[in-house]
């Protein structure tokens, strides 16, 4: 499996350009799309899961063209909208044997046993019966993953998958996304840089509908190692100081002081000591290379 | 009050940047527009021509019309401000912060409440515009004070939003449900609705206790103003005193206002001001889930991975049908487990239940819950829900998965949009299936119920699911379009009710086609006699035509359905052109069967047949009246003879025939000109035994002249040839004639030549008249006028005819007319039949009917010999026949007795379908229709024997009217019609007793009363009638019955002896036309039976209009020493005199009237003591010894005097 992308771009009606001729190519494997909001993920997202038509580009799905032969693309496809709702009064079970249904599953027992070992993988077994529409936030989102990976889909597309769930079922859910991911294609786009670290040997940041890196996350960590610096800093005068002076990348706080990174080629200055890369910062730095362009 | 006065300011902003506000106010405005400005729309302005559309009645009627249509908006409003914080989670910043209640719910209620009156408001300026458009009609526009239009608006519109708003603010603010809100409106309507169709169906004569309790004012409108003469739907507004109606107005606003106050009381009682309280269930509900979950997950799970198992996924024919089952089911589960569905089937089935519990009854007649009464019944109501499950759903399913917000995972799975929307359409036919058959089977409960088993289910499933269903879906296909088209759900709401509403107010505006009118078909009328009959056909190309277009709208919307993030419709545009191709063939198709259908339509209704629309025909019959008025006097000859073979083809609803009349010249001068009027076009070929040319004929023949070479002279007699016939092409939209039928036909000699013009065809309406620039109808003229007076009033054109004829119909059918049946014979196949009325000359009036027959025979032994009484009836209708048969001879008995010999040895009476709802009395043969005779039940002895009464009083015509006839004058209709209403009603007083005649007497006066407030020209007093039935009928009997009651039936019974014996056959024998008595004649012989002191009885009944106001003020009693009881009874009377337009004039009173004692309960008391007493204006007190304990006491107790208020006549008598 291999999706190919492009020279997507899309302009919507309000002038918002949230994609500027996007290019990227996808294996057989995860990837993972990094990005602030409004950077055009989902845009991209609704896109490949054939919701939406881009202004011009392509996309290629091992020979099928994806924006013209959506009924095939979704034969193969499992999505997991950013935001959604369920029907009222219908259980996690019913909701999920119908999808599976829809979903060219019609062999009742194979339909019963992939239903249940996905609850059993969302951990909704014991509330299978009960009505979606008392579901908790997380308990909702389980119930999405199970319906995106409903049937051995062969693009599996997920936005925000992790948004609302517990540290246990985040590990759970990468876990289980990772096992399937053998010869299937996910995308996974996100926010949180550590679920692109853990999982995804391919990866790219998006911002202003534009690809700004595509790359593995090791790749990327090599490109800056040896070069960040962190320092633990008195106040704020300290760090627009710095600010002026230095690339800062990012500060946090380390039990209530303040600890500022700086990319540097060569330590920046007295204080600062070298510090193991992380993909945040390869993050932080492409936004701001790209802000200042 | 700062924080009041915020929120209060908070919600009028809100509401007043609601576009829903301005929408509301215009329709408000255009409604009383409408109501003001077109005389098409509105339940005043479409009603009697002379009440002013801008008077103080016309507003109010038009205010309670917008109160009950209102009800909705004013659930609307009230409903969602305390909503909209539950709905939106602004509840945990609003109760967070330090409100007061008073603040919270009082600025949200006050601004609701300004929002609603404001909007209501548009009423006003709406009537006001009304009364400056050109084209309104000024004759019925006043220049109003503006209290006619602020009074209704403040006392009716104002106090309901007040009550209603309240009431509804309230079920919000503790249900705090989305579909709550949502239904309470309609719920109130419907329930409202199923309260006054209680009442107003079965015509009940109670009225306060309705009245006091209607929250809107149908009812309550009814028992104010039920008896309002035009001058006082002009001046009058309600009356605010405890006096008028026994304070009905007063009392009823008390009511509401209480109940509005209660409301608000509860409001304050039972509103928790606490988010944990107000969010108490939902997070009770989630914290349960929780805790159960808690429970379930202490055992640790492996954090090894699980494989998903591996699955096939098949595409494939198999696989699509698949998921549009599963889709089908998943949707219908939908709708079924969601509350609001029960709530409207629940609702729905209590309606049409309680509907179908008074199927057919009518003004205290019972009758037999036959199926095409109780489908009427039960369907009538349901009809509505019907409409709204269609549209309401059609809107949740197209909506259904942007409204969970599940667009996103449903949108990208591999289902074709076809599948989809056939998933959401079979769920919508489903429910509607379903709630269909939910109000058969209350039908068919409600049939048992009342103990008729006769269930004729195949006519259950004909209409309710080949002829309604079909209609509906094509209003659900069209709401799903519509839906899909527009951004916004409750934007396609008011899109569907818009189309919904539009087609009757385009009908009335003269836009009658079926093709043009949306999802229209032609009426149709169910009769057991003819089952669907000829309405199958124009049913059956409507529906599909319609169902077609339908068709296609729900392709287009699968071309056009939402798919995927963006949903504009032009994105969707752009999309349709992509799909046009997988949809195009089932576009085509649907196209096809539409031009299809609707051509043949066309070509039936526009080509084989004319189309004329309502205007058109009255255009025509203005043209005539225009054209041919001047030759109304034209002395013409009259037909003495006629004789005529016509054949009826049932199967094709067509006759032809050939007709000979014989005429002669009754005037003293030649006559050269033959003028025919051919009213019916079913008359060609007139040609007369000398020679003769045709001067001028009309077009379509309906006014010819034509020209004898060699006139007629006086007295001499000549033959005229015609052929006669009509012959049914196709079928038409709407206005198929009635008389032609397959199973009872039944059409009369209005098919043959009259001569010279007839004013039967001139418009009777004054407003039509007035649209058509005619000016006012010419009446009937006075008594004494010297062409009226020698004029037939019946038959202008003859006096008395002898009459043989041979007809003949298919071999299966009877064929009837008046006449003895000579001989009967099978040829080629057909039926004919030869009748002959032998030396007795009759009236020109006669009729063909033909039909498949039962008939049950018997005879009487008359005063010269034995009569056959015959009943010709459908099999199944067997239950009233031998009510006919005794009532005819009771009524032969009784009238042989009283007034005279009988003049035939026969009397027949012949059901025909219930497309016309009378009985006609021929020369010995009555058609009777299905509708009013036939399936009568009598049950209870209370229940009005409305068969008896009806055969009873056609039996009486054979005297009056074919024995009697009055001249053409002013009067003379009360001569045919009074007196047979008398006859019968002494006939029905003879057989159930004169306490029984109570009931009947009232519906009579009730009747009466209604008639004349609504008449359209002026009442006539009764000896000097025109058109107006209500006199000649209602006011009539009573006052002839009363008479028997004050003078004696004997003597009643000899005046009209004596007058027939001098005046019967007037004009039969004399080759020269003499005079016809008058009204005149007849009141001579009823004074000369009538003592000096009562004269003016027949002064005040006959000559003048005369009301009284009888009233029992108290009734007390006291037992005496000797086990008496002693009733002490306080009456007032007043009496006035009332010109034709209502104005009333009091009138010195010293009249004697029935002072009565009565025991038992209200409406079946039986008298204790009855006795005349004079009585004078003002209060009297009579003391009064009976034996027995009394419960009532009153004066006129039995409503024998025409009396205004006729309800306050008695009174329980009460213990000292």
């Amino acid at each position: 499996m291999a999706l190919t992308i492009s020279g997507l771009s899309k302009t919507y009606p309000n002038g918002v350009k949230a994609l500027r001729n996007v290019s990227l190519s996808i294996g057989s494997n995860m990837f993972g799309l990094l990005g602030p909001n409004g950077a055009g993920k989902s845009t991209l997202m609704r896109t490949l899961a054939t919701l939406q038509d881009p202004d011009s580009g392509s996309v290629d799905l091992d020979g099928l063209d994806v924006l013209a032969k959506k009924m095939e693309v979704r034969k193969v496809l499992g999505y997991l909208p950013q935001e959604f709702g369920v029907y009222p009064r219908v259980s996690a079970l019913d909701m999920l044997l119908h999808l599976a249904v829809l979903k060219g599953i019609t062999k009742t027992k194979e339909r019963k046993e992939v239903v249940n070992a996905l609850l059993h993988q969302t951990n909704l077994w014991d509330v299978r019966k009960k009505s979606l529409a008392t579901y908790s936030g997380g308990m909702k989102q389980r119930f999405g993953i199970a319906q995106a990976l409903l049937g051995n889909p062969k693009l599996i597309i997920v936005d925000e998958p992790t948004a609302g769930l517990d540290p246990a079922e985040r590990n759970r859910f990468l876990n289980l996304l990772s096992s399937i991911a053998d010869n299937v294609t996910v995308i996974l786009s996100t926010h949180i840089v550590d679920d692109v670290r853990e999982l995804c040997p391919r990866m790219a940041i998006m911002a202003n509908g534009a690809v700004l890196v595509e790359s593995s996350p090791a790749e990327a960590l090599g490109a800056i190692h040896g070069r960040m610096w962190s320092k633990v800093i008195s106040g704020d005068e300290e760090l627009k100081a710095l600010e002026s002076s230095q690339q800062v990348v990012s500060t946090h706080l380390i039990g209530g002081q303040q600890e500022v990174r700086v990319y540097a080629e060569s330590s920046p200055g007295e204080g600062f000591r070298a510090s193991e890369s992380e993909l945040e910062d390869v993050y932080f730095l492409s936004l701001a290379r790209h802000a200042n362009n | 009050m700062r924080q009041f006065l915020e929120f209060f300011l908070f919600e009028l902003k809100f509401r007043f940047k609601s576009i829903s506000t301005y929408v509301y106010f215009a329709l408000w405005l255009i409604f009383s527009f409408l109501c003001v400005a077109s005389e098409n729309f509105g339940g005043v302005a479409t009603g009697n021509g002379k009440v002013l559309v801008n008077g103080p009645w016309a507003n109010i009627s038009n205010d309670i019309s917008a109160s009950f249509f209102g009800i909705i908006i004013i659930g609307a409003i009230f409903g969602t401000s305390i909503l909209r914080d539950f709905q939106r989670d602004t509840t945990q910043i609003i109760f967070t912060k330090p409100i007061s209640k008073f603040a919270y719910l009082g600025g949200r209620w006050l601004g609701s409440f300004v929002a609603t009156v404001v909007v209501f408001f548009g009423l006003i300026p709406g009537e006001m515009l009304g009364t400056l458009a050109p084209w309104a009609d000024h004759t019925r526009i006043a220049h109003a004070p503006l209290i006619w239009y602020f009074w209704p608006f403040f006392s009716i519109i104002v106090v309901q939003i007040f009550f209603l708003g309240s009431l509804f603010f309230l079920v919000a603010a503790l249900s705090r449900r989305v579909f709550v809100v949502y239904l309470q409106g309609a719920a109130v309507f419907a329930l409202y609705l199923f309260y006054a169709g209680a009442f107003l169906s079965t015509r009940s004569l109670n009225r306060f206790w309705p009245g006091i309790f209607d929250p809107v004012g149908i009812l309550l409108s009814d028992g104010l103003s039920r008896y309002w003469t035009v001058v006082d739907k002009n001046t009058l507004l309600f009356s605010w005193s405890p006096h008028v109606a026994r304070g009905l107005f007063l009392y009823n606003r008390l009511v509401w206002c209480g109940f509005g106050v209660l409301t608000l009381a509860a409001l304050w009682i039972l509103f928790p001001m606490s988010l944990e309280a107000l969010t108490a269930r939902a997070s009770s509900r989630r914290a349960k889930l929780a805790a159960e979950q808690d429970e379930d997950i202490t055992p640790v799970r492996s954090l090894v991975v699980a494989r998903t198992p591996l699955v096939h996924h098949l595409f494939g024919p198999a696989t699509t049908w698949a998921q549009y089952w599963s889709l089908t089911r998943m949707r219908m589960r939908n709708i079924v487990r969601d509350i609001p569905f029960w709530v409207l089937l629940i609702l729905m089935a209590g309606l049409a239940c309680s509907n179908g519990r008074f199927a057919g009854k009518l003004e205290g007649e019972n009758v037999w819950p036959v199926t095409y009464l109780m489908l009427q019944a039960v369907e009538g109501i349901a009809i509505l829900f019907f409409y709204i499950i269609a549209a309401f759903y059609a809107a949740e399913l197209v909506w259904r998965e942007r409204d969970t917000r599940f667009e996103g995972i449903h949108d990208a799975l591999p289902i074709g949009e076809a599948t989809d929307w056939l998933s959401k359409f079979t769920a919508l036919c489903f429910v509607e299936l379903v709630v269909l058959a939910v109000a058969g089977l209350c039908g068919v409960f409600m049939q048992a119920i009342q103990g008729y088993y006769h269930f004729e289910l195949l006519q259950y499933f004909k209409e309710l699911y080949v002829v309604t269903f079909p209609q509906i879906l094509v209003y659900a296909l069209l709401a799903m379009f519509v839906q899909t088209v527009v951004s916004n759900k409750f934007l396609g709401h008011g899109i569907v009710i818009g189309v919904f509403v539009l087609q009757p107010i385009l009908y009335n505006f003269g836009w009658e086609n079926t093709l043009y009118l949306f999802g229209q078909i032609p009426p149709y009328t169910y009769s057991d006699m003819n089952g669907y009959g000829h309405f199958v056909l124009p049913l059956f190309w409507s529906i599909t035509y319609w169902l077609s277009i339908a068709a296609f709208l729900g392709v287009l919307s699968i071309g056009l359905a939402r798919r995927g993030a963006e949903d504009s419709l032009v994105v969707r545009l752009r999309g349709l052109r992509h799909n046009l191709r997988s949809i195009a063939p089932a576009l085509a198709v649907c196209l096809l069967v539409a031009i299809g259908s609707g051509v043949w339509f066309y070509y039936n209704a526009h080509v084989l047949n004319e189309y004329l629309t309502a205007k058109d025909r009255r255009d025509i019959q203005a043209n005539y009246e225009r054209d041919f008025k001047k030759y109304e006097h034209v002395p013409e000859p009259k037909i003495i003879s006629v004789d005529a073979s016509i054949d009826i083809y049932p199967e094709r609803r067509s006759f032809s025939g050939k007709g000979h009349f014989v005429l002669q010249n009754k005037t003293p001068h030649p006559i050269s000109a033959i003028h025919v009027t051919n009213g019916r076009q079913s008359v060609s070929h007139v040609v007369f035994d000398r020679p003769f040319h045709v001067v001028s004929s009309s077009p379509r023949a309906l006014y010819s002249i034509y020209a004898l070479d060699k006139p007629l002279a006086p007295g001499e007699t000549m033959n005229m040839n015609f052929d006669v016939g009509y012959t049914s092409r196709g079928f038409k939209d709407g206005n198929e004639r009635a008389e032609l039928a397959y199973n009872g036909t039944f059409f009369d000699s209005d098919y043959f030549p009259s001569l010279g013009y007839s004013a039967g065809e001139e418009i009777t309406d004054p407003r039509r008249r007035r649209e058509e620039h005619l000016g006012p109808q010419e009446l009937l003229p006075p008594r004494g006028d010297a062409l009226g007076s020698v004029t037939n009033l019946f038959t202008t054109d003859s006096d008395w005819i002898h009459y043989t004829t041979t007809v003949s119909t298919s071999a299966d059918q009877i064929a009837l007319a008046p006449g003895y049946l000579q001989k009967d014979w099978i040829a080629n196949g057909r039926h004919y039949f030869t009748y002959d009325m032998g030396q007795v000359q009759t009236l020109d009036f006669y009729a063909y009917v033909s039909g498949n027959y039962q008939v049950t025979r018997d005879t009487y032994q008359g005063v010269t010999g034995p009569i056959a009484i015959e009943v010709y009836h459908l099999p199944e209708h067997s239950f009233d026949v031998s009510d006919m048969i005794a009532a005819s001879k009771a009524g032969l008995a009784f009238y042989e007795k009283a007034y005279s010999p009988y003049q035939f040895r026969q009397y027949r009476i012949i059901e025909f379908p219930r497309y016309r709802t009378f009985a006609q009395s021929f020369p010995n043969t009555v058609p009777f229709s299905e509708a009013i005779g036939f399936i009568e039940r009598m049950e209870k002895p209370t229940d009005i024997d409305f068969t008896y009464f009806v055969t009873a009083h056609e039996l009486a015509h054979q005297w009056w009217g074919h024995q009697l006839i009055g001249g053409r004058v002013a009067g003379s209709n009360m001569m045919a019609e009074t007196l047979a209403e008398y006859s019968a009603l002494m006939t029905m007083q003879h057989r159930y007793g004169a306490a029984n005649m109570h009931k009947f007497l009232r519906y009579e006066l009730d009747r009466y009363l209604r008639g004349r407030g609504a008449e359209v020209r002026r009442e006539e007093p009764l000896a000097q009638v025109q058109q107006e039935d209500y006199v000649w009928y209602q006011k009539g009997g009573q006052v002839m019955y009363t008479l028997a009651d004050y003078i004696g039936e004997d003597k009643v019974d000899l005046a009209l002896h004596n007058f027939l014996m001098q005046y019967r056959y007037a004009n039969a024998s004399d080759a020269q036309s003499g005079p016809y008595p008058d009204t005149r004649e007849l009141v001579a012989a009823l004074r000369a039976q009538t003592p000096a002191d009562l004269q003016y009885y027949i002064d005040d009944n006959f000559e003048n209009i005369v009301l009284y106001d009888n009233k029992a003020v108290s009734a007390t009693v006291t037992p005496t020493a000797d086990r008496k009881y002693k009733v002490t009874l306080v009456v007032e009377a007043h009496k006035v005199k009332s010109d034709g337009s209502g104005n009333e004039s009091p009138m010195h009173l010293h009249d004697l009237v029935d002072i009565g004692v009565l025991t038992g309960p209200r409406d079946a008391e039986k008298p204790l003591y009855l006795k005349k007493e004079w009585i004078s204006d003002g209060q009297q007190t009579f003391t009064i010894t009976v034996d027995q304990m009394p419960t009532r006491a009153g004066i006129d107790p039995f409503n024998k005097l025409i009396d205004r208020n006729e309800d306050d006549n008695e009174i329980d008598v009460v213990k000292k």
